[in-house]
């Protein structure tokens, strides 16, 4: 990168080819003042106060779209400059209805902000008493019209991040509103996916979330804890305000980062929820119907007395949320697994063996059998297999609409759902049921392997018979037409990063998803971190649950069990095999923060834990990232940390509990091979 | 019009302009590099391939070469398009080719360029029509638009009709523009009203300057033109609307009256007649007289009277 030098009000700054005066001046804690630009989003000169005088050129230039040129001498706060600025300031306070009394954003605005910092004390041009409205059509969102400058930052989010693009002008000139779809109220929408992302970027008061907007301005807020969102399995880095012991809002980071700083609507309204739920107070032991408070020594000799006879007699099992952070896992596995010798399992063991299993030919190799999600960018072909990334991971579905709007990557869909990308899709194959069955996936692979050859082959005639043949194979497995079938296999084939995503009813069937590893590697869907493909495993820590709580075989439904033990972290509602597995067992016990139901009516002996804000730890995500959680709230002191638990039951059992014997998912994040050197499975 | 916005437009987006740099001559249509002109423009180029550039370079003055096409309109005897060498004075257009004023009033002002232009007084009309000599006078050929103005015309009243047109073409991207040109065009209604105060004007002035200065695109940096050109030339007029709260073009309504000489009225009803919100009364005894409160200021009564009873103040 080459490197330049430009001087910023006689100060020498230096930046690279490349950046904007800008962000040579932010490199160099120069302070130019903005509204409409925010790092991450294409910039677009629309506010002018980033506006500054260059040596030899006769205009105001915007910083934020100028490429910077080695020798520029720049002057920022020139008299002029400042006078413009505060212009531009008075004209947009008195064009709309800025009350700054009656907004919630006041304090946390950026528009007030700028005026303060210009000395915008009084506006000299009339205030326009504007005609414009609050829609407030949206459940969750608000958007009052009136606090509106028009930065537009709030389209470009929605268009470059969430890929959505929901948001776009209406009208034109001093008439000219944000507007949703077709010209339509926010709540109207039908391609809103209610992320929120609009609000986290709005400058003013404009966008709001309107449970949040009263709970506490950033400002007003005690603490910010820096954490991972636990609710799937992207784990998107968040920002948690703490205000007196409650979550006020949850922001993902910033814009620049790959994801964009997005959420999705679990992130943004149910974790800022998780403070105000009905909390498991103290250890509750059960006496008929009702349940009885009893001191933590009580509820683990108790729990201890169960479990001893019913692991001596294979009969005790343990049941582990895959929300639980690799540590929480490390000691269950510590505990129940090598301790014990107790059978355990995770809710959602079932996906999470399929997933491995169908992994495990290519880990074996010591390839990563996928890619960080966010490689979605960077491909040109993306497949979706069986998968609704909106509902299973709605920031991957932002991926797929970003890479197929805006980076004219092509989309292919096979699967026995509607399609959900339908009208972005360039291919779609409806599946009647072969979701479970691998020939799909099998004859796919052998028709791009035919085709390969066909290209190489000497003996022209036999491999372009072959190709013919497995077209017809794979055009009759699909139910397709021939040149349709072909269709796909070329656009696969042509494609130069192809990446492959996998739903999470695949994992039915571990040779479905060892027949999409093949696929990935004769369409030549390598990564610089593992083979193309973005396996939707559920929760926000299946990875890191592997190896540590995740059954060989599944038990669940089938061993009959005298004792079981549970921890859910209630953040997710269990599954109904799971609860009717808690249910058969002759004694249950139930560890989990709040009073979900009808999990802990099913208990004998109720333990409290600490809620996802409460602890920290990491996640293996399929960001391909390990993420650290931090605590966000401190638990009450009366709250015993699951390690203090396992102790305290240990201690009555009389075992002692060594270090786990199998550690959380590092080995899957690690590529020891190149996934270019991978070598097809045997199905 | 503006280039990147068309551009924009094509593309199937909002038209609206994108910063620059990027120019669109390294990156317009469709990420490409694009040539961009205006349809006079390209209309030269076969003549000068045909015939030379020898031949082009023999018209025009030393910087401006060949022909321009002026739309020449307003108060002049013969309108229509034009084309003439660079260089030709104003005069030579006005008085020549146009015939000069119409009823042969005085000539008062030119306007050059259109909305994004500016005017040219008396004592421009021996300013060679090339695009130096018109910047250095504080106007732009722009698309050749020439309106004529005479002494019944008001300086105020041609800034507020140029600004209304592109106030009403905003895009709406920059804060300058979209609301800038907006607070103008509201002060100079005020002004043209009776309404202004002399603190409007300075703001006025102070506001165009911003606006031409720190506007996205074209549209916004030369919207302020009329305003400024006539405020640089015609500052009596603004003046007059604003201190004594007349027009002295007598063309602001708000500022006018007609009213009927009774001396010189026949009662003929010619005027009661004709007016088309029947504000004129009197009779066959009675001198008509017009009601001030209704009257809507068209000036049909004054064309009417066969007696010249009618005047205009």
């Amino acid at each position: 990168m080459k490197e330049i030098t430009l001087n910023f009000d006689g100060k020498e700054c230096k930046g690279v080819l490349g950046d904007t005066i800008l962000e040579v001046a932010q490199k160099n804690d120069v302070y130019i003042p903005t509204l409409c630009y925010l790092n991450g989003l294409s910039p677009i000169g629309a506010c002018r106060m980033c506006v500054v005088e260059v040596e030899r050129n006769p205009k105001l230039l915007t910083s934020c779209t100028t490429p910077a040129v080695d020798g520029m001498i720049v002057h920022t706060k020139t008299e002029k400059l400042n006078k413009y600025r505060k212009q531009i300031l008075e004209l947009l306070f008195a064009g709309r209805n800025h009350f700054c009394m009656y907004c919630s954003q006041s304090g946390d605005c950026e528009l007030q902000r700028l005026a303060i910092e210009h000395g915008m004390d009084a506006v000299r041009y009339p205030y326009l008493y504007a005609p414009f409205e609050n829609d407030a059509t949206h459940p969750d969102l608000m958007m009052d019209h009136n606090r509106c400058v028009l930065c537009l930052r709030c389209i470009r989010v929605c268009a470059e991040k969430v890929g959505a693009h929901t948001l776009d002008l209406q009208k034109r000139g001093w008439a000219a509103t944000v507007c949703a779809d077709m010209g339509q109220k926010l709540g109207e929408s039908e391609t809103c996916v209610s992320c929120g992302a609009c609000a986290q970027v709005c400058p003013t008061g404009t966008i709001t979330v309107r449970e949040l907007a009263y709970r506490g301005k950033r400002k007003d807020c005690d603490d910010v804890a820096e954490s991972v969102c636990p609710l799937c399995s992207v784990g998107c880095k968040i920002k948690a305000y703490v205000r007196t012991g409650s979550i006020a809002r949850v922001e993902g980071t910033g814009t620049e980062s790959p994801d964009g700083g997005q959420l999705c609507h679990m992130g943004r309204w149910w974790l800022p929820e998780s403070t105000e739920r009905e909390r498991v107070p103290v250890p509750m032991i059960r006496e008929g119907a009702h349940f009885r408070e009893a001191s933590w020594e009580e509820a683990m000799t108790l729990i201890a007395s169960k479990m001893k006879p019913a692991a001596e007699q294979g009969r005790a099992g343990a049941l582990v949320s895959s929300l639980c952070t690799d540590e929480e896992l490390s000691i269950f596995s510590a505990f129940f697994r090598d301790a014990m010798k107790v059978d355990i399992d995770t809710f959602d063991g079932d996906i999470l063996r399929g997933f491995f299993k169908g992994f495990e030919p290519f880990k074996a190799q010591g390839v990563r059998p996928f890619t960080g999600a966010h490689n979605i960018l960077d491909s040109d072909l993306i497949v979706n297999l069986c998968a609704d990334p909106q509902d299973e991971a709605p920031v991957v579905a932002s991926y797929i609409r970003v890479a197929v709007l805006r980076n004219n990557a092509r989309l292919v869909f096979a699967g026995d759902i509607a399609d959900p990308f339908d009208g972005l899709t360039d291919a779609s194959v409806r599946l009647n049921g072969t979701c479970k069955d691998p020939n799909f996936l099998k004859d796919l692979t052998a028709c791009l392997i035919a085709l390969a050859e066909s290209k190489v082959d000497l003996d022209g005639m036999t491999a372009l018979d072959n190709y013919a043949k497995a077209l017809d194979r794979f055009a009759a497995t699909a139910g397709i037409a021939r040149d349709k079938a072909e269709e796909i296999v070329k656009l696969i084939a042509s494609s130069q990063k192809p990446v492959f995503v996998l739903g999470k009813s695949l994992a039915k069937n571990p040779a479905v998803i060892a027949a999409a590893g093949n696929l990935a590697i004769a369409a030549r869907s390598f990564f610089s971190d593992g083979l193309g493909i973005v396996p939707l495993v559920s929760s926000g820590n299946s990875l890191g649950s592997v190896n540590t709580c995740v059954a060989d075989e599944p038990w669940l439904r089938t061993k009959e069990v005298d004792f079981l033990y549970v921890y859910s972290t209630g953040m997710i509602p269990e599954d109904e095999d799971s609860l009717a597995a808690i249910s058969r067992s002759g004694f249950s016990v139930i560890q989990t923060p709040y009073l979900v139901r009808p999990l802990v009516n099913l208990a004998d002996v109720l333990l409290p834990a600490p809620a996802w804000f409460e602890r920290s730890g990491h996640f293996c995500t399929i960001e391909g990232e390990r993420r650290r959680l931090n605590v966000i709230v401190p638990p009450q002191a009366s709250l015993k940390g699951l390690s203090t638990v396992f102790e305290g039951i240990a201690k009555d059992l009389g075992i002692t509990v060594g270090r786990p014997e199998t550690a959380p998912c590092e080995k899957f994040f690690v590529s020891s091979v190149s996934p270019e050197l991978a070598k097809m499975a045997a199905l | 019009g503006e280039e990147t916005a068309l551009m924009a437009s094509i593309e199937g987006e909002r038209g609206m302009p994108r910063p620059r740099p990027p120019f669109p001559a390294n990156k317009g249509l469709w990420a490409k590099p694009s040539n961009i002109n205006n349809v006079e423009t390209w209309a030269n180029v076969s003549p000068i391939i045909i015939n030379g550039g020898a031949w082009y370079a023999s018209m025009g003055t030393e910087k401006s070469k060949g022909t321009k096409v002026f739309a020449l309109t307003g108060k002049v005897k013969n309108t229509g398009l034009v084309e003439v060498p660079m260089g030709i004075t104003i005069r030579e257009i006005i008085f020549d080719l146009g015939g000069g004023i119409i009823n042969d009033k005085a000539f008062k002002a030119a306007q050059i360029g259109g909305p994004s232009g500016g005017c040219l007084t008396e004592a421009h009309l021996d300013t060679p029509v090339d695009y130096e000599s018109l910047t250095a006078a504080g106007a732009i050929m722009g698309s050749g638009g020439l309106v004529i103005m005479d002494e019944e015309t008001c300086m105020v009243d041609v800034a507020k009709f140029f600004l209304e047109f592109t106030q009403r073409e905003s895009c709406g991207k920059c804060v300058p523009c979209r609301e800038g040109t907006k607070q103008m065009l509201l002060t100079l209604e005020r002004i043209t009203r009776g309404e202004g105060t002399m603190e409007d004007l300075d703001k006025l002035e102070e506001l165009a300057v911003m606006v031409k200065e720190s506007s996205l695109c074209g549209l916004g940096q030369t919207a302020p033109n009329p305003v400024l050109t006539t405020l640089r030339y015609f500052r009596h007029e603004y003046e007059a609307h604003i201190r004594e709260k007349t027009c002295p073009a007598k063309a602001c309504a708000a500022l006018i009256q007609y009213i009927v000489n009774p001396d010189l009225c026949r009662k003929c009803g010619l005027c009661a007649k004709n007016c088309p919100v029947t504000c004129i009364s009197g009779d066959r005894q009675t001198p008509y007289v017009i009601d001030q409160s209704k009257c809507i200021k068209c000036g049909t009564c004054l064309e009417v009277c066969p007696f010249k009873a009618i005047r205009k103040e």
